[in-house]
């Protein structure tokens, strides 16, 4: 890709994304097995996350983990636009995307607890182009809900895709 | 027991972790649904240029998460408000993960640390004569480049089986808030 069209994307990209919501939802069952594996990887024994399923067990601050790229790809696969005329997806190549930062934050937030059906819904942050190394960033604004429509944790993931990829 | 009045700005709170394996990727891969066979099959890392396996960007937040359960005993003492971290070096098995949180600032009941997550890879070791006495994955795959060299992240010590050769950088820096309760 021409370094003009890379320029011109990235303006495009810029307009459209800053701000706008980002349609659908991306749904997580949130399973006994899965919230005591996740523990168990970070080496967690308090029973609060890993003891029997019939006590009530929540998921570690870890977990976050297992919502967020998950839901982020999911919202992000069907994400359309028209750029002259054209529709384009975001990815114009998905193997140029990174992954460069996350942010969660639990305040006034309620634990995950086993069973939970959790939805998640994202718009766009900021979005921004470095001229050096021609990458383009946005940011991913997602909120994470339970079956009840409490939070469980708010999250800013910093999304980076090399030249060629948008 | 942490109580606000225990803590002090500059005060660090380290924990380690030298077990990343192959089977532990797996079994992230499973557990959080990212399936990419770059963290869990060499032959497919290769293709993309990696020269191995890598672990997860997010499986390495895990631990700075754990460190934070454990410092509050897993909400005894308080809870987790907010942890950022910018995913910016490769982990890899055989990489001992090093996560350390140094308090920055107290308000109230709100204590804010800097995050820092370094990774310690052993290379190999050299006998007297210069010959290798042991290599390791890092080594043998080649996971150091010109660059880290450069960088001087690339650096020797003394140990009892020789002269040992290892790359120490920063993989993720970030920043965490937690409320104490009292």
């Amino acid at each position: 890709m021409e370094p003009e069209e890379i320029k011109k994307n990235a303006e495009f990209l810029i307009k459209e994304l800053s701000g706008k919501d980002i349609p659908g939802e991306a749904k997580l069952n949130c399973r006994y097995k899965t919230l005591t594996k996740f523990a168990n990887i970070y080496g967690i024994t308090d029973p609060k996350y890993v003891g029997p399923e019939e006590d009530g067990i929540i998921a570690c601050h870890g977990f976050a983990n297992a919502f967020t790229v998950k839901s982020f790809y999911s919202l992000l696969i069907g994400f359309k636009l028209v750029q002259d005329g054209k529709e384009r997806t975001l990815l114009l190549n998905p193997g140029k995307l990174l992954h460069a930062g996350n942010q969660y934050n639990w305040e006034n937030c309620v634990d995950i607890k086993n069973g939970d059906k959790l939805t998640v819904t994202a718009k766009w942050g900021k979005a921004w182009f470095v001229e050096k190394n021609k990458m383009f960033f946005a940011e991913l604004l997602a909120t994470v809900r339970n079956q009840k429509g409490e939070v469980v944790c708010n999250v800013k993931s910093n999304l980076g895709i090399r030249p060629g990829g948008y | 027991m942490v109580k606000i009045a225990d803590v002090k700005v500059g005060q660090i709170i380290k924990n380690e972790f030298d077990q990343i394996t192959r089977d532990l990727l797996k079994d992230y891969a499973k557990a959080s649904g990212d399936t990419n066979p770059i963290h869990t099959n060499d032959v497919v890392a290769e293709k993309a240029g990696l020269n191995g396996v890598i672990a997860h960007g997010l499986f390495s937040f895990g631990f700075v998460t754990k460190l934070f359960e454990d410092f509050l005993e897993h909400g005894k003492f308080g809870t987790l408000i907010e942890i950022g971290v910018e995913m910016r070096g490769m982990v890899r098995c055989g990489d001992t993960l090093i996560t350390e949180a140094k308090i920055t600032k107290i308000e109230g009941n709100r204590v804010y640390f800097d995050v820092s997550q370094t990774t310690i890879t052993n290379v190999d070791i050299k006998g007297k004569d210069g010959a290798i006495v042991k290599q390791f994955e890092a080594g043998e795959r080649g996971y150091i480049s010109e660059k880290d060299i450069k960088k001087g992240l690339v650096k020797t010590k003394e140990v009892s089986e020789g002269i040992l050769t290892y790359r120490e950088r920063i993989a993720t820096p970030g920043s965490a808030i937690v409320e104490l309760k009292e």
